[in-house]
């Protein structure tokens, strides 16, 4: 009996077997995973969601007429503007959305683009920055409405979660689907020019506040704030439909996307890159060799870009003032070593077998990779400082020795951690496609959580300095604490020396 | 054409065990191999000849006995062994964002390898790969991906060729230029490893045949044993 699907089959029994398909995905990559690692992963993050969607109701002033908690209701409409904004920049830089399986195992399957759009839509919560802003709208609304109305209030604003991804989903779609026509490119570009520039427009011509007063989540926080009312009933019931509208709607633009061959990705394999001259080292060809791996690839070059460019625009808006920004290296480094560095080996991929057959010490092999990663992760934190700080004026001395001692020591952190669980916990990736993560989504929530909640931590500290009465406090911390980090890089490089060691990471990423 | 010495051994295995976890890929080969001569590793998936493969290009440890290429240990002297050898790995053996030149120069320079560009546009020349030297090789097929990983095996003219699969999903331009590198190395004194499935290309490309099975040599013989009807059944004979 045939099996294969069938072109006369209905949209409803297509869109029930692309579900049906990624019940069956799911589980496929979870028998991949540990389960016991998985199943933690899962109850603390659902622990944690019940913990903020419900604790902040039940302390003291929650919901209050007036207020702290009044003050919450009055910017949570801008809040959940902000978390549609973010899910939409998130779903476009990767593509349309992260794969439930990645593409070239996946092409000997009958997967259909539907699923392939489900699939992203599950995995969109498994996200550090989705998760911070879900649990940020959950605690603000318990601690605004106050326990009476909290059980409804909560349900408005799961449906909004749901809603704003599966919105996020559709746009990306759109977005990868022009990306990949003639000139599409180059479309995609102009029209994030636009949208930047309008940005900009309304900061500098103090239109910015009128306008995050103006958008129409307002109503949705009026309709949630009073309890079971009428008005809460139509839009719980409007938001429902919204979310299954708009998740149907987005399998139309995720076909039309797959239909078309990704440009991006077909101009880096197709074109010609003339010889250079000899390196002077080896260190210098193995150099060469990992930053044109990381950087001729679609995932890095486009991630880094959002990465380095998206908070400091936001910076920007924000009139951020030099005493904060040392908040941003860490969240900027931390995003950077999630696009490859916590897998640093996967970059070689299936060639990584030949590289370790070539005649060079493992710890030139090792310097490089960690020179490389530091480079790019550097390299983008410092331009996010730098745009960030075109409104900010002249930082005084403390200032500026903070914010310095901040880009050296995030970066080593972060360079430290993501080779040890390069080694640690290596996976066969291809980093090829836009949509490709170094790791399983379990593990990048893992990654993403231990990297932020450090680098932001060495933030925090940091900021408390540019008050410092002399610049060299913070130099001096900054010197304890690279020798720290530097200390469990060179416990991770002499890890990767070990032979035994290098097989078990190189037969992994080569051959699995 | 003398029969080979000791003196001539240019790969010495005795009692290779390699051990991943639990599993024992290679339970206790015993190999040899001399300067001039071409020896084919036989036997089905599984019976651990890219595992002997990698051991002897210096990529995986072995876990016991000993191993020794171009007279180095390559338990101790890991670097000088890669110094020697010429490997092909299995799988890919590409790195996906460098082109064909990229490859071939990282080599060179990783080997000291003194004018080395004209060796380098000649062989991609006979593998059909010159209109390709400057493209990365994610856009490759994989019969292109094979061809290059011979030529980088075969750059610096290495004392140990090491060919695992070099046949696989190869055109017959292709086959034939890799024969070539094969007859050229023996000519010139290396020693050669082929591991394949494809026993007729690996009787034509060598002089002897190991078999392996369950990681452990079940048989060596001359190619000739192999060859026809008969050297089919007797290598079906070999592998239950």
């Amino acid at each position: 009996m045939p099996t294969a699907a069938s072109s006369t089959d209905g949209p409803v029994a297509a869109a029930r077997r692309a579900v049906v398909d990624v019940v069956h995905l799911v589980r496929f990559r979870a028998a991949h995973g540990r389960r016991r690692l998985l199943a933690g992963a899962g109850a603390t993050v659902l622990a944690l969601t019940t913990a903020v969607a419900v604790v902040p109701a039940f302390l003291p002033g929650a919901g209050g007429v007036d207020g702290r908690a009044r003050e919450l209701l009055i910017v949570l409409p801008t809040a959940l503007a902000g978390f549609v904004l973010l899910a939409v920049v998130s779903a476009a830089a990767s593509g349309g959305g992260r794969e439930l399986l990645a593409r070239d195992p996946a092409a000997v399957f009958p997967v259909s683009p539907t699923t392939d759009h489900l699939g992203a839509l599950l995995l969109a919560p498994l996200n550090i920055a989705w998760l911070l802003q879900a649990w940020l709208l959950l605690g603000v609304t318990a601690y605004g409405v106050g326990a009476g109305a909290l059980a409804p209030a909560q349900v408005v604003v799961l449906l909004w979660l749901a809603a704003g991804t599966a919105f996020a989903q559709v746009l990306a779609w759109s977005l990868e689907g022009v990306r990949r026509l003639p000139h599409g490119m180059a479309a995609v570009r102009v029209l994030n020019l636009v949208v930047l520039g309008v940005a900009l427009w309304l900061q500098v011509s103090d239109r910015l506040t009128d306008v995050l007063d103006a958008v129409p989540t307002r109503g949705v926080v009026v309709s949630l704030a009073f309890g079971v009312t009428p008005r809460w009933a139509v839009t719980t019931a409007a938001l429902l439909v919204v979310v299954v509208v708009l998740v149907a709607l987005g399998a139309v633009p995720a076909h039309l996307a797959a239909r078309r061959t990704p440009r991006d990705e077909l101009k880096v394999e197709s074109g010609r890159y003339p010889a250079r001259s000899m390196p002077r080292s080896p260190l210098g060809a193995m150099v060469r060799t990992d930053r044109a791996s990381v950087w001729r690839a679609v995932p890095m070059r486009r991630g880094v870009i959002v990465l380095a460019l998206g908070p400091a625009l936001v910076a920007l808006l924000g009139d951020l003032q030099w005493d904060t920004m040392t908040i941003l290296p860490g969240l900027v480094a931390s995003g950077g070593a999630l696009l490859y560095g916590v897998n640093a080996w996967c970059l070689d991929s299936r060639g990584t077998l030949w590289r370790e057959s070539l005649p060079v010490p493992p710890g030139t092999v090792f310097d490089a990779r960690a020179y490389v990663l530091a480079e790019f992760l550097l390299s983008a934190s410092v331009l996010t400082v730098v745009v960030a700080g075109l409104r900010a004026g002249v930082p005084s001395a403390a200032e500026l020795s903070a914010l310095c001692s901040t880009l050296v020591v995030v970066t080593v952190q972060v360079v430290g951690a993501s080779m040890r669980w390069s080694s640690a916990r290596p996976y066969a990736v291809d980093l090829r496609s836009s949509r490709a993560t170094p790791a399983p989504p379990a593990m990048m929530v893992a990654y993403s959580s231990r990297l932020a909640l450090s680098t932001t931590l060495t933030g925090v500290l940091f900021s408390l300095l540019t008050r410092a009465p002399s610049p060299w406090v913070s130099l001096s911390l900054a010197v304890a604490m690279v020798a720290w980090s530097t200390a469990r890089l060179l416990r991770a490089r002499e890890a990767w020396v070990d032979p035994v060691e290098r097989a078990r990471v190189v037969t992994t990423v080569a051959v699995s | 054409m003398l029969p080979p010495t000791d003196a001539d051994v240019l790969v010495d295995v005795r009692g290779l065990h390699v051990r991943f976890g639990e599993i024992e890929a290679v339970a206790g080969v015993d190999l040899t191999g001399h300067a001039g001569q071409s020896t084919a590793l036989l036997g089905r998936n599984g019976a651990g000849k890219s595992t002997t493969m990698r051991v002897l290009a210096g990529v995986v440890p072995p876990s016991a006995g000993t191993v020794v290429v171009d007279g180095h240990d390559v338990a101790h002297h890991p670097l000088r062994v890669k110094q020697s050898v010429g490997y092909c790995p299995d799988v890919g053996g590409l790195v996906p964002r460098a082109t064909p030149w990229e490859h071939l120069q990282l080599s060179a320079r990783l080997r000291r390898l003194p004018a080395w560009e004209d060796r380098a546009r000649d062989l991609l020349e006979r593998f059909e790969l010159g209109d390709v030297a400057h493209r990365v090789t994610a856009g490759f097929s994989h019969g292109m991906g094979r061809r290059l990983s011979v030529v980088l095996a075969a750059l610096h003219d290495p004392a140990v060729l090491l060919l695992d699969e070099p046949f696989d999903g190869v055109d017959p331009i292709g086959v034939e230029a890799t024969l070539a590198v094969i007859s050229d190395a023996r000519a010139r004194g290396a020693c050669v490893l082929v591991s394949t499935h494809l026993r007729e290309l690996a009787v034509e490309a060598c002089s002897t045949v190991s078999v392996l099975r369950g990681g452990s040599r079940v048989a060596t013989l001359a190619a000739s044993e192999m060859l026809g009807e008969d050297g089919a059944r007797a290598y079906r004979g070999l592998l239950d």
